[in-house]
């Protein structure tokens, strides 16, 4: 075997050349009751070797970002506008079968439940060779499919005999190296990991996360880290998105948000998050649900649970505005946010 | 008829007054009767269940069908005191009535249309001296619908719509026999193998096994034929089958289920006796399942006496499947259309009721897994 | 795995010594005894008593009970009263093939059609379908079946008069046949049987080359050699136009059975494939870029599967009913047509002996679905 592990697929892209840009892109969901807007008219960059991250509570639209990046929404879902155009080419207006050629092969994913990824009756080797038959530029034979998914293993921990067990057989750290070797198998440009070990045991976690970012700076890979678990985010990602109700909040270097977050609700967020490590500091507490999606407030969405909301906000939407060194905010009022986490509550 | 219990919210009355201030007082009480919370509850979560059945139109369907016979099996009784009463008793009567409708028939050497031709040999019955090409007048069995009888008589001369109505008694009869002694069983053996576990458990399951691979239909032939059966020990037997058989071991998994929650966890704790823990905590909570199987045990009962009937194996006056079976000993089965209202009415009588039990049972089955409801 | 199927077998010979023994004591049940209902009220009480003690009926119940089980054990189940002196098991062995046959073939069709039927109608399921299509299944499914059979008659074979009305061959034609029907029925069963397993075999080893186009080549070579095959032993044998003919006759009662036990199969496959389409692995199918055809067949339909093999077992004493009214309302002369007249005519050692072959086909079958499961969910094949 010539081919080498993991090869550079991205047409001579260099590290910090921009690989995947998402312009205005808007998903609904449409049901009985109406619209979900999931994703309203979010937009971002991902450059080559960059590890990004989305960041928000449970129900913001993260998982349906991840899955219209692929157009994987659910039958129900409908990608309105925007673009997101992968080196260039823009994968929204293209024919579903040619859709089909760019999933695995340029953007892979691991599920946010990883545990169930595997189908119970095929042997997961199996499950990969599907993957390589269908993307894999020249035909492997059986030993070549064989040697390549036992590389992957190795790559990520796993025995290459393990291909011929069936997923039944693994234990559930097991079970999510082996969808991150999936995921890796056809080289693809991005990686998409949506709560790649929510479901997942503190340790097992821990050890899958360390190795998840080795390999990703080992490969210089780019990654879109999904979560809703800051200190995840904290770890392992270059840059960070704050998603609020279906909305990109606040968008910038991972170390400036946690350590200055400008939106309100991403200072809430940080705040109301007791840290292991750092000085102990007083909780400013989070009050309230997040908004149905169904019927959104009107202005800016975080408007009902905001401490800093004025009339302004409550009619007027803000836009996402460069505040400098290439940090975004979505706020009117960001300046009135107090510079970092460690002072308590101000209201 | 929810699937989990929640412990009820109180319902809590209006404060009363006076008892404000008073710190060691409770300044809330219930001012309610008991009987009326339950009542009200058992409304609330009727309704929202209802909701929910009335969301699938299938059901709904099932509903209607199952409502039109259930007027059918109401009118004929009233019918036979008023208008098929009296005189016209004999005429109307299900079983013993007869009317010959006099019809014009063409004597024949032998007959292609026993609609209006007639043969030498019978036709000299009636009148001696009868030669083929006579056109005589003769009493017609089976008679076409008329306005004297509106689904035309059978090949006895016996009114159609007057057995189809009857009939449908006969089938609501055996059905809630059937669902009855079904669900009875099924839930005390359900309940009982699911609390004592061990080997009550392991044989009663067994038991089941057996007799879900018994064939029912063969063994209720040869039943049928060793014996008469009546109408309501064929309920019995199939509810005993089915009681013992798989809705058993359905309903031991919710009972399994339900004997691992928290409020029954607290009631043994609390020291209440084992058939105390089982009546008033696991059955209560398997019952709205068993309501379920009750559907499905009334289709499958309307379908057995149907088929035995056919056969003649059940001691029945009159049903839908005898109906049936007399048009095709009489030979008018291969008329098809001609003779429709033979055919027909009690065929899809049989089938439309069966369908309809088991299609409020699927909707049922909606309300009662949630797993099977559309988002 | 073969302990698996050794288990099995022995579990349900137990089961079979069960059901036997039900037998049993439902003919100790029945009203009076063979003395009281066979002989001559006429006779003395004393003669009456000799003739039951050469039968063995003044031996305690026990005693009779051990001598039914050791004949039964042994195939002996006596001799038939209305064909007197066949004994039962001959009279059996001559219906068994074609009660085999009928069975096989209706449920082996039901199955396949209605699990492709089903899988197509969830995969693309939509909401005015899916009331028109569970209300014809589950009419379907709920009909009144020797009435339908009956209807069937009359417009498949009276009305349009595209096949026989009725029976298992064309009296007329076999008049002066060299050879009996059941020879011929033997040759088909045998030739259909290898027909099958003929294709089974091209599927399968259509699955083991690498490529797309080796793969079908393997396939349809393989089913056109079979085909080929079959042909070429029927074309020239000299059984053939009796062949046709009986072919001919089981046309209808074969496509009967299978529409009615087609509806459960087709709603039981639909409402699986539908959970299955929730499934987190379907979605990891749909990222990897499959085809939507292989994400249905290869994924979503090799999961549902499993749910209706399950359902096969439970639909199978409605099958064997089904079996049994067709054989009556089309007067195929098999074990269902034999029991029930056998009932009719107080023919009570057929009436047994029958019930225990349905009994013993029940099982024999439930054993074969519960080793194809375990061939078909990796779950289970290392308990
Ligand atoms: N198929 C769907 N139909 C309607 N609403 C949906 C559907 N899938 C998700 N939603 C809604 O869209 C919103 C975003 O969901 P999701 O993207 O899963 O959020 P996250 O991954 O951040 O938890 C939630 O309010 C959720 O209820
Ligand atoms: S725009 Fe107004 S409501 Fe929204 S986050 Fe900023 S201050 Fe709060
Ligand atoms: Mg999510």
């Amino acid at each position: 075997m010539t081919t080498p592990l993991v090869e550079d697929s991205t047409g001579g892209l260099k590290t910090g050349d921009t690989l995947l840009e998402v312009d205005n892109l808007i998903m609904r969901y449409k049901t009985k009751q109406g619209y979900v807007s999931a994703v309203e008219d979010v937009s971002f960059v991902l450059h080559k070797g960059e590890a990004l991250g989305l960041v928000g509570e449970s129900g913001c639209g993260k998982t349906s970002v991840a899955l219209s990046l692929l157009r994987l929404q659910a039958d129900n879902g409908e990608i309105l506008g925007g673009e997101i155009r992968l080196g260039g080419k823009d994968l929204v207006p293209i024919s579903e079968d040619e859709m089909r050629r760019h999933r695995w092969n340029d953007v892979s994913m691991v599920f946010q439940g990883a545990m169930n990824s595997w189908n119970p009756v095929y042997r997961v080797g199996d499950q990969i060779k599907e993957a390589l038959d269908l993307h894999w530029p020249e035909r492997l034979n059986r030993a070549e499919t064989r040697q390549r998914i036992g590389d992957l293993f190795a790559l990520v921990g796993l025995d290459s005999d393990a291909q011929d067990r069936y997923p039944h057989e693994f234990s559930g750290g097991m079970r999510q190296r082996a969808v991150i070797a999936m995921a890796l198998s056809c080289n693809p440009q991005v990686i998409i990991a949506d709560e790649p070990t929510t479901a997942l045991d503190v340790i097992v976690q821990d050890q899958i996360l360390k190795e998840l970012k080795k390999i990703q700076a080992d490969l210089n890979m780019s990654i879109i880290y999904i979560s809703h678990d800051i200190a995840v985010i904290a770890e392992v990602t270059d840059r960070t998105g704050v998603m609020y109700a279906g909305k990109m909040v606040e968008f910038g270097d991972t170390g400036d948000i946690f350590s200055a977050p400008r939106h309100p609700y991403a200072w809430l967020l940080l705040s109301s998050t007791p840290s292991i490590v750092g000085p102990r500091r007083k909780l400013a507490p989070l009050e309230g649900e997040p908004p149905n999606l169904l019927d959104p407030p009107s202005g800016c969405r975080f408007n009902p649970r905001c401490p800093f909301a004025t009339d302004q906000c409550r009619v007027e939407e803000p836009p996402l505005r460069d505040i400098g060194d290439d940090h975004q905010v979505a706020c009117w009022n960001y300046e009135q946010v107090p510079v970092g986490i460690t002072s308590g509550s101000v209201v | 008829m929810a699937l989990e219990q929640k412990p009820p919210d109180l319902e809590i009355g209006p404060p009363i007054t006076g008892l404000e201030g008073s710190d060691d007082e409770p300044i809330i009480a219930i001012t309610e009767p008991l009987w009326r919370i339950r009542l009200r509850l058992l409304w609330r979560s009727f309704k929202k269940n209802w909701g929910l059945f009335a969301e699938n139109r299938i059901g709904l369907v099932g509903l209607f069908v199952i409502a039109i016979f259930a007027v059918m099996a109401i009118a004929h009784p009233i019918l036979m005191a008023t208008a098929w009463g009296g005189d016209n008793r004999e005429i109307y009567d299900p079983v013993i009535g007869y009317d010959a409708v006099v019809k014009e028939f063409t004597v024949v050497e032998e007959v292609t249309d026993p609609l209006s031709e007639i043969e030498l040999i019978d036709a000299r019955f009636t009148n001696i001296n009868a030669q083929v090409g006579d056109v005589i007048e003769q009493p017609q069995q089976p008679a076409s619908p008329s306005s004297r009888h509106l689904l035309g008589t059978d090949p006895l001369g016996r009114d159609v719509l007057s057995q189809l109505m009857f009939s449908t008694r006969a089938a609501f009869f055996l059905g809630m026999v059937a669902a009855l002694v079904t669900v009875f069983i099924a839930t005390t053996v359900g309940s009982i193998a699911a609390f004592f576990r061990g080997f009550v458990d392991a044989f009663l399951m067994r038991v089941a096994d057996l007799i879900l691979l018994m064939p029912l239909i063969p063994i209720l032939i040869v039943i049928g034929g060793f014996w008469t059966i009546e109408l309501w020990q064929l309920g019995v037997i199939i509810g005993i089958l089915n009681g013992f058989g798989g809705v058993a071991i359905v309903l031991r998994s919710q009972a399994l289920a339900v004997s691992v929650k928290p409020f029954v966890d607290a009631a043994r704790v609390a020291g209440g006796s084992r058939w105390h823990l089982i009546f008033r905590h696991v059955i209560p909570n398997v019952l709205p399942l068993s309501f379920l199987y009750m559907m499905f045990g009334v289709t499958e009962a309307i379908s057995l006496e149907a088929i035995l009937s056919f056969f003649g194996l059940l001691n029945v006056e009159m049903s839908w499947g005898l109906m049936i079976s007399i048009a095709q000993a009489e030979g008018y089965l291969l008329r098809g259309l001609d003779v429709w209202w033979l055919l027909f009415p009690a065929g899809l009588a049989v089938t439309f009721l069966a369908a309809a039990f088991f299609l409020v049972g699927r909707a049922m089955d909606e309300v009662v897994n949630p797993r099977l409801r559309k988002r | 795995m073969l302990k698996f199927i050794g288990v099995r077998l022995i579990q349900m010979s137990l089961l079979f010594l069960v059901f036997l023994s039900l037998l049993f004591f439902l003919l100790q049940a029945q009203p009076g005894d063979f003395s009281t209902q066979f002989l001559d009220p006429r006779i003395p009480p004393e003669n009456r008593d000799l003739i039951a003690a050469r039968f063995g009926l003044d031996a305690p119940l026990w005693k009779q009970y051990l001598t039914y089980m050791g004949n039964v054990l042994q195939g002996d189940f006596g001799v038939s009263f209305q064909r007197y002196p066949r004994t039962v098991v001959s009279v059996i062995t001559e219906r068994l093939p074609r009660t085999f046959f009928l069975f096989t073939f209706a449920t082996l069709l039901s199955y396949y059609l209605g699990f492709v039927l089903g899988k197509v109608l969830a995969w693309r399921r939509g909401g005015s379908q899916e009331m028109s299509i569970t209300l014809g299944g589950v009419l379907l499914y709920t009909v009144f079946y020797p009435w339908f059979a009956l209807v069937m008659i009359w417009f498949f074979a009276a009305y349009l008069d595209l096949v026989p009305v009725n029976q298992f061959l064309t009296p007329l034609r076999w008049r002066d046949a060299p050879f009996s029907a059941n020879s011929v029925f033997t040759s088909i069963i045998w030739s259909t049987l290898l027909l099958s397993i003929g294709l089974g075999l091209a599927l399968w080893a259509s699955r083991k080359p690498d490529n797309e186009t080796q793969r079908r080549l393997v396939k349809w070579g393989g089913v056109g050699l079979t085909v080929a095959v079959f042909l070429a032993f029927w074309m020239p044998h000299e059984q053939r136009t009796y062949a046709t003919d009986i072919a001919h006759h089981a046309l209808l009662p074969i496509f009967t059975l299978a529409l009615v036990a087609f509806a459960g199969v087709m709603l039981i496959t639909r409402g699986s494939m539908l959970e299955t389409l929730k499934e987190d692995y379907i979605l990891t199918a749909r990222a990897k870029g499959l085809a939507p055809k292989t994400i249905r067949d290869r994924h979503a339909a090799r999961n549902a599967l499993l749910p209706v093999t399950t359902s096969f077992v439970l639909g199978l004493a409605f099958i064997i009913g089904g079996g049994l009214i067709t054989e009556t309302v089309f007067s195929w002369p098999g074990m269902g047509e034999l029991l029930l007249a056998s009932v009719l005519t107080q023919d009570i050692p057929v009436a047994i002996g029958a019930l225990a072959m349905v009994g013993a086909l029940a099982l024999i079958a439930h054993i074969i679905v519960d080793v194809m499961y375990v061939f078909l969910d990796p779950r289970i094949r290392y308990q």
